[in-house]
C-alpha cells in the first residue's frame, strides 16, 4: 500500500487525480518549486515528495504539473553515508539556502523493471532542496568524483542465496 | 545549425547576455570561456544527455520495482 503525501488529509488539501498510485491528496503549503525543473523534464515546476512507505529510503517526486511524472528518489546517506558531495558555488545561494544552513539532499534512483537488486543512485546530479522556502533543484556536480549509476546494493556474488533467504523468512 | 569561424580570443553572443569566448586550441581540444547569466545552466552534452537518461529512468520506475532498504552491515 502506498500512503499519499499528507495521510492525513488537510481541510485545504487538493486531489490530483492520473497518478501512477491513483488519486493522491496533497496540501499546496507542501509543495516545492523547481523553477529549473529536472534535466530533460523542464516544463515541470511544482513537486510534492510522496513516502515509498514506511521507513523506506525511498520516496517519490511527483510532478504537480504532469500527474503521470514520478521520479524515484532515494536517501542517499542510508546507502552511501560517505556522499558528501562538493555543490559548485552558487547552487546553495541560488536556492535560498545560506551558508551553513541544513538543506535536503537526495539522488534520482534507477530500477531494471524486475530487478530491484540492481537498482542504481545518480550521485553526480543530486536533487537539493531547501526545506523552509520549499524550492528545491538538480544540481550537476563539477568534475567526476561521483558516478551516475551507483549500484544501491552490493553486487551478490550469489544472487540466488537472497531468494532462498527471503523464501525460508 | 549555423558555423562560423573563430580565432582565439574571439568570442560570439548568443543573444544579448551570453557569451562564449575561444580560449585555446590545442590539437583536437578547443577550451571555451562561457560568459552567461546564472539562470543560465551550462553542461557538457554527453553529461547533459547521461543525465537526461536516468531521469526518464527514475521517472519510470514501477512502484512493484521498489528495492528495500539496505542489507542489515
Amino acid at each position: 500500500m502506498i500512503s499519499t503525501a499528507n495521510p492525513v488529509v488537510p481541510t485545504n488539501a487538493i486531489q490530483l487525480e492520473g497518478t501512477r498510485f491513483g488519486a493522491i491528496a496533497f496540501d499546496p503549503a507542501d509543495a516545492v518549486e523547481f523553477s529549473e525543473g529536472l534535466i530533460g523534464f523542464e516544463t515541470s515546476k511544482r513537486f510534492v515528495t510522496i513516502s515509498a512507505g514506511e521507513g523506506s529510503p525511498f520516496r517519490w517526486l511527483q510532478s504537480l504539473d504532469d500527474p503521470t511524472l514520478a521520479f524515484l528518489l532515494a536517501d542517499p546517506d542510508v546507502f552511501l553515508p560517505t556522499y558528501a558531495p562538493e555543490l559548485p558555488n552558487g547552487a546553495l545561494a541560488g536556492l535560498g539556502i545560506a551558508p551553513g544552513s541544513p538543506y535536503l539532499l537526495f539522488t534520482t534512483a534507477n530500477v531494471p523493471p524486475g530487478r530491484p537488486r540492481e537498482a542504481t543512485l545518480n550521485l553526480a546530479a543530486p536533487i537539493v532542496v531547501n526545506p523552509y522556502a520549499r524550492r528545491g533543484a538538480q544540481i550537476v556536480l563539477d568534475g567526476d568524483a561521483y558516478t551516475i549509476r551507483h549500484r544501491a546494493f552490493p553486487q551478490a556474488s550469489e544472487p540466488e542465496k537472497g531468494e532462498r533467504a527471503r523464501r525460508a523468512a | 545549425m549555423l558555423v562560423l569561424t573563430r580565432k582565439l580570443q574571439q568570442s560570439i553572443m548568443i543573444g544579448e547576455e551570453i557569451e562564449i569566448v575561444v580560449l585555446e586550441v590545442r590539437g583536437e581540444g578547443v577550451r571555451l570561456g562561457i560568459r552567461a547569466p546564472k539562470n543560465v545552466t551550462v553542461h557538457r552534452k554527453e553529461v547533459f544527455d547521461l543525465i537526461r537518461d536516468e531521469n526518464a529512468g527514475a521517472a519510470s520506475v514501477s512502484p512493484e520495482d521498489l528495492p528495500p532498504g539496505p542489507d542489515p552491515s
